[in-house]
């Protein structure tokens, strides 16, 4: 059967093909060898390299933003530990798969959940992770954590909660944060090269304070190395780490916290003021050296609400609210005047000479003026008065007759001198400037020359003049001071994580008006004297358009205001502002200090629509300065209490409802 | 070759086995069993993963196997080898109509204990009956024409085309690799490699329109550049490679492979065997294996030119065949040289087929040491 390989000649054969056979296969395995070499020993290293890049895995390490306190160290924004969930799309096995077992857990609808995943994909590449969701329950967590170890590319993390315990109150002011878009990454790290480094999924301030603050409490995230296997599940061997030393974990450097200058019991009457009464606008309170104690708009929003995802909902309302919830009016917005105005003019007129406090002007029901009636507000008029008497029954005519006088050049020099028309420099972004107007302006902006019926509105702080809220406090802090004006600031102090001070701030007076100034104008401390006792008129004379506002034992100083929406026929005019549609209702101003002779704390209340400066606004200011002097000197209001004997109290509840302009 | 006269009388038991071929084998053994432990136990398992107790099982039965075969003489496979091929055949037929589907291939015959792969014990039938035929198919010594060829080149074929159908591929190839290996040993006409080989190259685009599936052309165009989906077809090509050269020069070390260990290296008990090992025993542990495969040819080559008759000659170059083109196949792709095949590495890789196929082979080889001439 077998054949023997018996034929010489056949083995010769054979042995030439063992020899190619074998030549093939010493080929073969010499290309291997060589090919060996260059993986392993020519391409080792950089071939290592990708093998640790695959299993170790670096995890941030959030780093706390800073608190925000107040001048007391009582927390205004703080930070609560919480959970999220996040997705790592690489890692996912089916997107479908996780929306169906995570969505219900989450209470998000399956399709949103694959939605924001690939949304996120678009937008920010596969690579980047998805967070799915913020500050989860404890029962959401425990559920998350069963089907984890199944579900590969999700993870579980520890969170920083952003938390405002003021909520509202205040929320323009302190801004909110918000996770980084792909087009701030670029605009962020040109505006803080070599400072901050913003990266992907970074929670950055997005308005206000935060916004503002970034650079002070913005903390150095920390960064640990983690192996992870190829469906990025976390693992732990013995399998060295052949980095070593270089990439040991770097623990994150906790944000440097800000000392502001609020003082958050005040912050709270002020807020309180307002929303209990239902009040729309702005609100500042500060000390006379400068120092911000409150500062709030209403509306506002929630900025806890936007610590998470915002509900479509909640967005949409705050978008279309008219009343502009996300404006700092404080500053951002400007506004008429109004009577505010007219302790400026008397300034100037007294300044300029053109009356003394001894003088006495005829001050009828309307006036009549190149070739049309002006009204005053009280159609009875106010007979003969002062210059006292003019503030303290806020009477138009009077100052009709100062702007007639002084006319709009005279007024703007005095008037500027003040800071109307001027940014105050505070450290918010977005600081409007208002307008001051004089002829030169109207003729560079409109091309027309200044109408001389114009200086009559403008004396009563109607017309073009618009001011902020924040620039009335700091004019009428200047009457307070009696010449100086302050620069406003709210950032105290800003405070390492040890205790470190890196930064404080001190009050400032830009300039002394007492002096004379670049412009050559300058206002003297008696004509001052001559106004303050005016405005201490306006709260605590017989006919004071305020009288309603008092504090036991201590005395406002101020002026009441009311600022037109549009213009109104003169029977308009006197018709009931509270029966008008509320968007064309007056706004109502309200600014003063106390104690009238020693100033300590200025507070500006802007009260839109609410028809009234006293009743609207004033009541604000009253109860601002009250929780102030309750807290800072309660020795005052104690004495005050004291010497009013029950029946004054009484004839004093009787007379209250007086009121206005 | 030097003749060189032997009493036969002094020869005992051991003496005629051939000692180099057992103790290749078996050093391919050892190697193979901690490798494959450290690719089956994860980085916390304590337990003996039962994968791995089944392949010591499998290598007893292999070895059990070995042993019978090398004292028994060769020669009775003969008598059965005809109606092998035909039950071998049959199975095949019976795998592609009702075969158990394991990833995207219809491979198996499920026998509960033991899933068979008829297509792996078809290797081992095609070298005995090429070997039986081969044997008077050449005898002026001209080379086979296409007369001598057709028998071959049928038997070659038919359970050639039925791996293919199943799909796969790669074994569809061995076979094809393997006999044609045998049919170049026992010489073809020069005018038919030529015409063969302008058969193939009209072939080939014609396969690759028709009789490629979509995944198997991918894996030929991620072979191509692989860099170009680095997270679909190209994963595994890639992370082989890493897992290669990462290696570097001594190795991370045993059950210390990251690639292996954290599951980055697919198919790592089975196809990317040859990985875990470059990559836990680095530069050397891969010249080491390569280096006894090398020798393991050498001696078989050695046998086969002492055979008693040509038919074991044929039998231990079949053999050979069988285990350098896996070898060459399976390597070639672990290090990035060849595209994407699933071809196991005889010795090393888990699987009781193939397993066994190879050691009824080299049984076989060690049968016909055990009866060569010594001069």
């Amino acid at each position: 059967m077998s054949e023997y390989i018996s034929n010489p000649d056949e083995a010769r054969e054979f042995q030439g093909r063992y020899r190619t056979l074998y030549i093939f296969i010493i080929t073969i395995i010499s290309i291997f060898f060589m090919r060996l070499i260059w993986l392993q020993v020519i391409q080792g290293n950089e071939l290592r390299h990708y093998s640790e890049k695959n299993r170790i895995k670096q995890n941030k390490i959030l780093a706390p933003r800073g608190l925000i306190l107040d001048r007391e160290g009582k927390a205004l924004i703080e930070n609560l530990p919480g959970f999220e969930v996040i997705v790592s799309p690489q890692y996912l096995e089916s997107i479908k798969d996780l929306a169906n077992t995570v969505g219900p857990i989450l209470g998000m609808e399956p399709p949103k959940v694959i939605e924001k995943i690939q949304r996120s994909k678009r937008l920010n590449g596969p690579f980047a992770t998805v967070r799915l969701k913020d500050n989860l329950s404890r029962e959401e967590v425990f559920r998350l954590k069963r089907i984890r170890l199944d579900t590969p590319g999700l993870e579980i993390r520890e969170s920083i909660l952003r938390h405002y315990p003021l909520k509202e109150n205040g929320s323009q002011l302190f801004g909110y944060v918000g996770e980084i878009s792909k087009t701030e990454i670029p605009k962020l790290n040109a505006k803080y090269k070599n400072e901050l480094i913003f990266a992907q999924s970074d929670i950055i301030g997005k308005s206000g304070l935060e916004e503002h603050l970034e650079r002070d409490i913005r903390g150095t995230d920390g960064v640990s190395f983690i192996q992870v296997d190829a469906h990025g599940r976390e693992t732990i061997t013995e399998i060295p780490n052949i980095y070593g030393e270089q990439i040991k974990d770097q623990e994150p450097t906790h944000g440097n916290s800000a000392y502001l200058t609020l003082d958050r019991e005040i912050q709270e009457a002020a807020y309180k003021a307002m929303s209990s009464r239902g009040r729309i606008g702005g609100v500042i309170a500060m000390k006379s050296n400068g120092e911000v104690l409150a500062w709030l708009n209403t509306p506002a929003f929630n900025p806890n609400d936007f610590a998470t995802e915002t509900p479509t909902k909640v967005w949409n309302k705050l978008t279309s609210d008219p009343f502009k919830p996300f404006r700092n009016k404080v500053i951002q917005d400007h506004f008429s005047p109004g009577s505010t105005f007219k302790p400026f003019v008397a300034l100037a007129a007294l300044q300029d000479n053109v009356i003394t406090d001894k003088t006495t002007m005829f001050a009828p029901g309307r006036f009549y003026f190149g070739g049309r009636w002006y009204h005053n507000h009280n159609k009875n008029g106010e007979g003969y008065v002062t210059v006292y008497d003019a503030i303290e029954r806020s009477s138009n005519v009077f100052f009709y007759h100062m702007g007639i006088k002084l006319g709009v050049d005279k007024m703007y020099n005095y008037i500027s001198l003040l800071g109307i028309g001027q940014r105050t420099k505070i450290e918010m972004a977005r600081e409007a400037a208002g307008r001051l107007p004089n002829s030169e302006w109207k003729k560079a902006t409109r091309g027309e020359e200044w109408q001389p019926g114009e200086n009559l509105s403008t004396a009563i702080g109607q017309g073009y003049v618009t001011v902020t809220p924040l620039q009335m406090a700091i004019a009428y802090n200047t009457i307070a001071t009696e010449g100086k004006v302050v620069k406003p600031f709210i950032v105290k102090k800003v405070v390492d994580h040890e205790g470190k001070v890196l930064l404080e701030r001190f009050p400032e007076i830009v300039r002394d008006i007492t002096l004379p100034q670049p412009n050559g104008y300058k206002i003297d401390p008696q004509n001052f004297k001559i106004v303050k006792e005016a405005m201490r008129r306006v709260a605590n004379g017989p006919a004071g358009t305020a009288r309603a506002l008092k504090i036991p034992g201590v005395q406002i100083a101020g002026k009441t205001g009311t600022a037109q929406v549009m213009s109104f026929s003169a029977d308009q005019i006197y018709s009931l502002c509270e029966n008008r549609p509320i968007q064309s209702r007056h706004h109502g101003w309200f600014i003063g200090w106390a104690p009238w002779d020693k100033p300590e704390i200025t507070v500006a209340v802007l009260a839109q629509h609410s028809c009234h400066g006293s009743s609207g606004a004033g009541v604000v200011v009253r109860d601002i300065m009250e929780t102030y002097f309750k807290k800072y000197h309660p020795e005052l209001i104690a004495e005050g209490l004291k010497k009013k004997d029950p029946r004054a109290k009484k004839a004093a509840a009787a007379a209250a409802p007086a009121d206005e302009e | 070759m030097a003749f060189r006269s032997v009493n036969i009388s002094e020869r005992n038991f051991l003496n005629r086995l051939d000692i180099r071929l057992i103790l290749l084998i078996f050093c391919l053994n050892v190697i193979g069993l901690f490798n494959l432990y450290s690719a089956t136990h994860g980085p916390h398992s304590n337990d003996v993963e039962p994968l791995f107790v089944q392949q010591i099982v499998w290598l007893l039965g292999g070895w059990t196997i070995f042993f019978i075969l090398t004292f028994l003489d060769y020669l009775w496979v003969n008598k059965i080898v005809w109606l092998i091929y035909i039950l071998n055949v049959g199975a095949l037929i019976y795998t592609d109509l009702m075969g158990k589907v394991v990833l995207g291939g219809q491979r198996w015959i499920d026998l509960h204990f033991f899933r068979y792969q008829p297509s792996e014990t078809m290797k081992l039938c095609i070298i005995l009956l090429l070997s039986r035929i081969l044997v008077n198919r050449n005898p002026m010594g001209y080379g086979m024409g296409l007369r001598e060829l057709l028998l071959p080149a049928v038997l070659i074929f038919i359970p050639f085309a039925l791996t293919v159908k199943q799909p796969d591929l790669g074994t569809a190839m061995m076979l094809m690799f393997i006999g044609g290996t045998m049919l170049f040993f026992v010489k073809i006409r020069k005018s038919i490699i030529i015409f063969i080989a302008t058969l193939a190259l009209i072939a080939i685009p014609l396969a690759w329109k028709y009789g490629l599936k979509e995944y198997q052309r991918n894996r030929i165009f991620t072979f191509l550049s692989p860099d170009q989906d680095p997270h679909g077809t190209g994963y595994n090509s890639i992370q082989s490679k890493i897992a290669v050269g990462s290696g570097k020069f001594f190795g991370k070390g045993f059950r210390m492979g990251t690639q292996s260990q954290l599951e980055f290296l697919p198919e790592r008990h089975t196809d990317f065997i040859f990985s875990v090992l470059s990559e836990e025993w680095g530069f050397v542990g891969s010249i080491i294996v390569l280096l006894t495969f090398a020798f393991l040819f050498k001696v078989c080559f050695e046998i086969s030119l002492q055979a008693r008759d040509k038919y074991g000659a044929l039998i231990v170059i079949g053999v050979t065949a069988y285990i350098f083109w896996h070898m060459f196949v399976n390597i070639g792709m672990v290090i990035g040289l060849l595209p994407i095949v699933g071809v196991p590495l005889p010795l090393l890789s888990y699987g009781g087929s193939g397993m066994l196929t190879t050691m009824v082979g080299l049984g076989l080889v060690s049968s016909i040491a055990y009866r060569r001439y010594l001069f």
